[in-house]
């Protein structure tokens, strides 16, 4: 597939690189006058209270006044804040006479190349500071920053601050720059820059609910989990009290895959966990082919088992790649080949 | 030149696309990372590791990570040079043959080592070596040439130049050179398991064609020591 992950927000117009105001501030300001207006109005119609209408309201409201069955989300009437419908632009660079403002003008990438000169500026700030306390004698402060928690602004968000277009090439000099001047000993002088540019990453990769254990009749204890791979779906319940017996759409594994790859991967999650004579397997499984049923499978029992374990238990499983959906399918066959990837044979005549 | 990659995540961890498309691309994110199989990994407490294994960490809590593909598995029996062979061993995507060929040649290197173990006097017991994996290890590190030789053109003339070998074109050579040898040189009658399981005894004791032939390209080499300055990378 090309394009594999796309999303609006790399599809969306690049803001600001649209050239200098199509917008005058005034429009704009009565732009926003309107909008307030028409909320009360709006507001008052649907015999709400003016005061506290959010956003989420004027949707809804909108949702029913004008009801669209167009697909595209963004083809349907919508409401919003002229912030967020008129991108944010650069306002025109020179004044009356024609002379630029900013001394870069001529540059091409004003503010790429003055965010440039800003940096380095810090960076030789912070060699002095460096130089000063070696000339004191005083030691050095090694505190290393935490990699793994942050990460650096991604280009696209790059280019809403600086409202100007980056190439790849320019970006990756920049974070270069960024990534020298944090690896300095002294770099704390200049923390407040630095954070400008840097992001919290969320600690943990946990953001999958767990959920918890569900009891039977028997009062023996069981979880459910689904998997997919390829185009085989498959639905797992896992019995606490067992004896490690497997029964796959009624049937034994042993008659269901009679290859020995297949009953390994079924047994790979039990395995990792020391779990193996432990629990009793119940599952459905449809579509796809040998193997990629037996992938659904343990996919579906990883996900079952991360209620009988710890959470320190689940984060290894995650780690050694038990609980990711495998995102592989077979790749489209193109016009004009033969296969995928396979061309038609070439004649000379 | 590729984009640094930023652990983004949510929306902006679809968002990267490079300028041209290229051929040998993946369905991953390039910020998923690699699985980790082995269950002793997980065991070790924070203490023991050392400054780079506990970066490693952290970066692993917080970067997503690769599905494991269905030849890794954490069970004692996977083994992923076995898995690599029996994979060049395989024909026309027949995985299930491939792998019954391998697991009767490890059975038949384990009965012949295990005649061999009986025959002997009691001091040399100890000497023979029955675990057919260390077996295959061991002969397949045997087999594997330290250098290699290249085609440069120069002049339009093509010279064989020596070159250094990196370690997975090390392995693939050797695994390769086993394959050709078991399929071309025998008889018609002589199943694969049989052959295979007599060249992997040969090279553990570093005799056989496979070795021959290693020996072969290595002298090349030597012999072409002069050419050795047209590499230039």
């Amino acid at each position: 597939v090309r394009l594999i992950c796309t999303t609006t927000a790399v599809q969306r117009k690049n803001a600001g690189a649209s050239g200098p105001e199509k917008y005058t501030e005034a429009f704009i300001k009565k732009q926003i006058e309107e909008f307030n207006l028409g909320k009360r109005h709006l507001a008052n119609m649907m015999g709400e209270d003016p005061e506290t209408f959010t956003q989420e309201d004027i949707d809804r409201a909108i949702a029913y006044l004008f009801p669209s069955g167009l697909f595209d989300k963004q083809a349907r009437p919508m409401m919003k804040h002229p912030n967020e419908v008129f991108p944010e632009q650069r306002k025109i660079q020179w004044g009356e006479d024609g002379r630029p403002f900013h001394f870069l003008f001529y540059t091409g990438k004003q503010s790429y190349y003055s965010l440039m000169h800003e940096t380095y500026e810090k960076f030789l700030n912070v060699q002095k500071h460096q130089d000063q306390l070696i000339a004191q004698g005083l030691p050095l402060q090694k505190e290393k920053r935490n990699l793994a928690g942050s990460r650096w602004l991604t280009k696209i968000e790059l280019e809403e601050m600086l409202l100007e277009k980056l190439s790849d090439d320019d970006y990756s000099r920049f974070i270069q720059l960024l990534q020298k001047l944090a690896a300095l000993p002294c770099a704390d002088v200049e923390e407040n820059y630095i954070q400008k540019f840097s992001k919290e990453v969320p600690v943990q990769l946990q953001k999958v609910v767990i959920e918890p254990l569900q009891y039977d009749e028997q009062g023996v204890a069981f979880s459910t989990g689904e998997g997919k791979r390829k185009t085989a779906r498959a639905t797992a319940v896992v019995y606490d009290n067992g004896t490690g017996k497997i029964t796959v759409n009624g049937t034994d594994i042993l008659h269901h895959f009679p290859v020995l790859q297949d009953r390994e991967q079924l047994l790979f999650p039990f395995q990792f966990l020391g779990r193996i004579g432990k629990h009793d397997m119940v599952c459905t499984v449809s579509g796809g082919g040998r193997s990629a049923q037996a992938g659904a499978i343990r996919l579906a029992s990883a996900k079952a088992l991360r209620s009988f374990v710890t959470e320190k238990e689940v984060e290894f499983m995650r780690q050694a790649g038990l609980l990711t959906v495998d995102p592989r399918v077979k790749e489209r066959k193109k016009p004009g080949q033969e296969g995928p990837r396979r061309k038609f044979t070439w004649k000379k005549r | 030149m590729a984009a640094p990659s930023a652990a983004g995540l949510g929306r902006r961890l679809r968002a990267w696309l490079p300028r041209i498309m290229p051929v040998r691309w993946s369905r991953y994110n390039p910020s998923y990372l690699e699985p980790e199989v082995k269950k002793e990994s997980y065991q070790k407490p924070l203490e023991e590791l050392t400054e780079e294994e506990r970066e490693q960490v952290e970066l692993k809590a917080v970067r997503p990570i690769r599905a494991a593909p269905p030849t890794l598995s954490s069970s004692v029996f996977s083994d992923p040079m076995i898995s690599k062979f029996t994979n060049m061993m395989m024909k026309s995507g027949n995985k299930v043959l491939a792998r019954s060929l391998m697991s009767q040649t490890l059975e038949a290197i384990k009965r012949k080592q295990l005649e061999k173990y009986h025959k002997a006097p009691e001091n040399e017991k100890e000497t023979i070596e029955c675990n057919p994996y260390v077996i295959f290890h061991q002969a397949l590190k045997n087999c594997q040439p330290i250098i290699g030789l290249s085609n440069i053109t120069k002049g339009g003339k093509t010279y064989q130049v020596p070159i250094p070998l990196t370690d997975n074109r090390k392995r693939f050579l050797a695994m390769k050179w086993l394959i050709t040898e078991c399929r071309d040189n025998k008889h018609r009658r002589t199943m694969m398991p049989e052959k295979l399981s007599q060249e992997l005894l040969l090279a553990f004791n570093n005799e056989g064609p496979v070795i021959k032939r290693k020996h072969v390209l290595h002298k090349m080499a030597e012999a072409n020591r002069a050419y050795a300055h047209f590499r230039w990378w």
